[in-house]
């Protein structure tokens, strides 16, 4: 697993628990087309993007955008 | 420090102890401060009513040696009689002005001190006069010269004696002032006591009623949201209300319906992608 895919994994965990990686998994596959596994600082824009989207769906506006904004600022 | 619900109750519980030490060491030194008070008081008020008497004992005895002197005055022998009665005349008037200094010397009011200087200037007046009379007796007992100086004693013996009189009812003023004194330390110390309790009742009540809603009304929205997850609502929002042991339970909870939110959101999509890949099959 890459570095940053560790990463993004540690800061969803806090916000989504027992659902981190099938979540993150689905929005890599789904929406960017690559595996969670093989993440790169090219792909956080996208990702953090899709997650606040998808997260919306699951927790409260707020949750998410701060979610997601934590997930932008992986390198 | 973070505020956990531990620090909170130590910092609640430690404030209501520290006011109810405060309130024991108040109500500590109040009563040794009117014991103090009282023993001071009584002591002196006590004293001043003693030398008072005893000023007024001595008054009479010298009245009485000097009225013994002068009845042999007209004797024509008897001298060494006589100058016993004047000396001891003169020994009562010394005593009189050594009580009355004692007594200024703790008199606790200017107004007391005023009396007993009163004694000292009548005792020495008292003698004074006592020398004339004694003087003109002995030139001649029925003189008119005399007379008049006999009158003189007389008159500085009653200003003596009303001045005794006066000394006495200080005294007893005084004794009766420090009961009041007591009376009032009393008093005072009382109302201190009840008012500091009565702080300490009120704070005790605000750090308790403060404590039972920091910690009920979390627990009780925890309990609701609970209730909702059971019955299959996982929409209600999990609040997190303080940054402690509850919010920390919060968190978690809210991390658990946020996955099986995601986990039954899942499921409906593969029974939906399931069923249209049935009737795919299926025409």
């Amino acid at each position: 697993m890459s570095a940053v895919s560790d990463k993004v994994i540690a800061i969803s965990k806090t916000y989504l628990g027992p659902a981190t990686e099938s979540f993150l998994a689905r929005q890599c596959k789904g929406h960017l087309k690559v595996e969670l596994a093989n993440l790169t600082a090219a792909n956080i824009k996208d990702l953090a993007k899709w997650v606040q989207e998808g997260a919306g769906l699951i927790m409260d506006a707020d949750k998410a955008s701060q979610l997601a904004s934590r997930i932008s600022s992986v390198t | 420090m973070k505020a956990t619900i531990r620090n909170k109750l130590v910092a609640g519980f430690s404030g209501v102890l520290l006011l109810m030490a405060a309130v024991a060491a108040i109500g500590g030194y109040a009563v040794f401060s009117l014991r103090h008070d009282a023993n001071d008081a009584t002591r002196v008020g006590a004293r001043l009513n003693s030398l008072a008497l005893e000023i007024q004992v001595h008054d009479l005895e010298a009245s009485r040696r000097v009225k013994s002197y002068l009845a042999e005055a007209a004797a024509p022998s008897g001298e060494k009689k006589r100058q016993m009665y004047l000396d001891e005349a003169t020994f009562e008037i010394n005593e009189i002005q050594s009580l009355a200094a004692k007594a200024m010397a703790i008199a606790p009011t200017p107004q007391t001190r005023a009396k007993f200087t009163k004694i000292t200037e009548a005792s020495t007046q008292f003698g004074r006069s006592l020398a004339t009379a004694v003087a003109a007796n002995k030139a001649g007992p029925d003189s008119e010269n005399a007379k008049a100086a006999t009158a003189a004693y007389e008159d500085a013996a009653e200003d003596l004696h009303d001045s005794a009189e006066d000394g006495e009812v200080v005294g007893h003023d005084a004794s009766q002032t420090s009961l009041e004194a007591i009376d009032r330390t009393s008093s005072r110390s009382v109302a201190l006591v009840i008012g500091i309790s009565t702080l300490g009742l009120l704070l005790g009540i605000t750090v308790s009623y403060m404590l039972a809603r920091a910690i009920l009304i979390p627990v009780d929205h925890l309990k609701q949201v609970a209730e909702n997850v059971s019955l299959g609502n996982l929409d209600m929002a999990v609040r997190r209300y303080s940054d402690d042991e509850i919010g920390d339970l919060a968190d978690s909870f809210s991390r658990m319906v946020t996955a099986v939110k995601f986990f039954r959101m899942e499921a409906e999509l593969s029974q939906s992608e399931a069923e249209a890949a049935v009737h795919e099959v299926k025409p």
